[in-house]
């Protein structure tokens, strides 16, 4: 490493007070939630006076918990349709805006990206009265189909990085080999854009694993998302379990992120 | 399709290959561009270009970027409709056909191999993609990638191979189908100098093996010359000239290809009388030279004389005669058994190439003539562009 100028080091002492403030931010309180989740009194309460296991127990028991593991089932499920239908969506829609420099490519880039900025609040009011005046009752399918709207983006944003490398000589070269343009999808585009497509999936799932705007107009009693419940439960009674549920949702949203994060860089070097 | 080489265990194995791989033609394939047009948006970017390749042999499309060379490549190739003109094969038009059913084969500029695939799984791409049983396929792909001298690299992926290896596989990639036609775009662009005559010298000899008719694509003029049995130079969207190398660089057609194929000193005058077949020109430099044309041209009409530097010889300052001008010497550099002498004329600036005897001459005075033997092309000064 370089050592800095010595008139350097105020500016550096800034930038690491900085980021010790944002890590604070960012990790204090996931860490108080995981904490708060051990505690052995029988509310929401931090500091916790003593440690214990119990509100996990709960939290597992089938019978006490049953509409909450009925909940998360519903979430992950939902999040699973999501991943696979807004990463379907968007590695079309990021090839073909790849491919084509017109001006339909930017204007529909735009219109894809524009959940993320659109409020989750207002798009699932939208959805819920969009699907009522279609005279839709809401559904798993209608669920899914809000969820991955508001996905869509994570994933055309990472494939659309991988999709954009993709060197169109290979495709002509696919082409002139006599490969149909299915076969060239299969064969090489899809390998090569597989790190976007994994972790484009990876970052819809989760984000469709958390959201509760969308959730909040579309779902109903068979569709209950385990972010409603939770927060319904808050509300009710303080129950620890929240803290349990939330502690578990950030070991496996952890787990998740490593096991991507070996996948799409093995994925990548089997694509180099 | 090529001609059949029993003695070879390089060569792909076609003794069992079905009917309609069995060699159409004895020596290759015949490729025929009638009047291709393309435009992109208001460019022109190929204007009209018919141009003929023989069966077996190499043609050269040689010239700047934007003169429409790798346009009307990938227009053979399928990639570009044409918006006038035919592509034809053995006299068979094939522009209705996509690019996977024309029977062409193309080595890309940048290789264009499958990075998340061996060797041998780039070569066997195309028959898999034509539905070749398995067995016919890894047949194949040995036998492609020993012709390209690749066979102990089958299972390494392309980032494990050297510009060159990666080259000689997209080689074998393109003839493993068997191809009528094999285009390479600018193959060499990607190599060191001092690999590109070796794999020139390679390419060529796996070419003319294999008997595939080939259109090769390069802005370098030493690249055509070594390859091609003829070039087509080619400018703005036309083709100036089609010959065989050393046509082009003797006879060029225009001024534009004396200039681009090899060096051109560039030499105005004015037709002062003609004499039998030969003109006498009297050159701005301040000579007076005669020279024989093809062409014909009026007394008294300007003219442009494209004299190659070994056209032209120095000549001691005080040996003053009609036929060479004065000039003065800038430096004279020796390359091996030659010298090349840089050399003014007034404004005019001269490359001279000559046989080296002894040390080079210092700088200084000097008079330039044009050699009795050589045969510059001249053309009207009008055709100066």
């Amino acid at each position: 490493m370089h050592r800095l100028a010595p008139a350097d080091r105020p500016l550096a002492l800034l930038i690491l007070a900085l980021a010790v403030i944002a890590l604070l931010v960012l990790v204090g309180p996931v860490l108080i939630v995981l904490l708060t989740s051990f505690t052995t009194s029988q509310a929401l309460r931090f500091p916790p006076p003593g440690l214990t296991l119990r509100w996990y127990a709960e939290l597992f028991d089938p019978v006490r918990s049953a509409q909450i593991h009925k909940a998360a089932g519903n979430s992950l499920l939902v999040a699973f349709c999501t991943a696979v239908l807004s990463t379907a969506m968007a590695t079309g829609a990021a090839l073909a805006i790849a491919r084509s420099r017109a001006g339909w490519a930017r204007l529909a880039e735009g219109a894809f990206l524009a959940p993320l900025v659109l409020p989750g609040i207002a798009f699932g009011l939208a959805a819920l009265m969009f699907f009522s005046w279609l005279r839709q009752p809401p559904s798993f399918a209608l669920l899914v189909m809000g969820h991955a709207m508001i996905a869509a983006p994570f994933a055309l944003r990472t494939v659309g990085a991988s999709a954009a490398g993709l060197d169109p000589a290979l495709l002509e070269s696919s082409a002139s080999l006599g490969a149909s343009p299915w076969r060239t999808f299969r064969r090489v585009v899809l390998p090569l854009i597989m790190p976007g497509v994994a972790s484009g999936g990876f970052l819809a799932f989760i984000s469709s694993l958390d959201n509760v705007p969308v959730s909040l107009f579309l779902s109903s009693a068979e569709t209950d998302m385990l972010p409603i419940r939770l927060w319904g439960m808050m509300e009710t009674s303080l129950d620890v379990r929240v803290a349990a549920a939330s502690g578990v949702l950030v070991a496996v949203a952890f787990l998740l992120l490593l096991l991507m994060d070996r996948a799409v860089g093995l994925v990548r070097r089997m694509a180099g | 399709m090529a001609r059949p080489l029993q003695n070879s265990a390089h060569m792909l194995d076609r003794t069992d290959t079905p009917a309609a791989l069995a060699p159409a033609a004895p020596a290759g394939h015949r490729l025929d561009m009638d009047g291709i047009r393309v435009r992109y948006g208001q460019a022109t970017a190929v204007d009209g270009v018919t141009l003929s390749v023989e069966p077996g042999e190499i043609l050269a499309l040689l010239g700047p970027s934007g003169c429409g060379k790798t346009t009307l490549l990938r227009t053979v190739a399928g990639f570009i409709r044409p918006e006038a003109g035919r592509v034809l094969v053995d006299g068979a038009p094939i522009g209705h056909l996509p690019p996977g059913k024309r029977g062409v084969g193309i080595v890309f500029q940048s290789y264009a191999l499958f990075p998340h695939m061996s060797a041998a799984e780039n070569v066997a791409y195309g028959l898999e993609a034509r539905g070749r049983p398995k067995a016919e396929v890894i047949r194949r792909v040995e036998a492609a990638l020993a012709a390209v001298r690749m066979e102990g690299f089958a299972a390494r992926r392309p980032r494990a191979l050297s510009g060159g290896q990666q080259q000689r596989v997209a080689l074998a990639r393109a003839l493993a189908i068997e191809p009528a036609i094999l285009l390479l775009d600018e193959p060499f662009a990607a190599l060191d100098r001092a690999l590109r005559l070796d794999l020139q010298l390679e390419i060529k000899r796996i070419q003319r093996r294999f008997g595939v008719t080939a259109v090769l694509v390069t802005h370098d003029q030493d690249e055509a010359m070594s390859m091609a049995d003829r070039m087509a130079v080619m400018r703005g969207g036309r083709v100036e000239q089609v010959d065989a190398p050393a046509t082009v660089y003797d006879s060029p057609a225009t001024p534009f290809v004396a200039g681009f194929v090899g060096t051109s000193n560039r030499l105005h005058g004015r037709v002062e009388a003609r004499e039998g077949a030969d003109y006498r020109v009297r050159l701005d430099v301040g000579a007076s030279v005669i020279l024989a044309s093809p062409r014909g041209f009026a007394v008294g009409e300007r003219v442009l004389l494209c004299a190659r530097p070994e056209h032209l010889a120095l000549r001691d300052a005080t040996a003053e005669t009609p036929e060479s001008w004065p000039a003065r010497l800038r430096i004279s550099l020796p390359l091996g058994p030659a010298l090349v002498h840089d050399v003014e004329a007034g404004a005019t600036e001269l490359k001279l190439h000559e046989a080296r005897h002894g040390q080079p001459p210092a700088p200084g005075p000097v008079r330039v003539a044009l050699l009795p033997t050589a045969r510059p092309a001249l053309f009207p000064a009008g055709d100066d562009a």
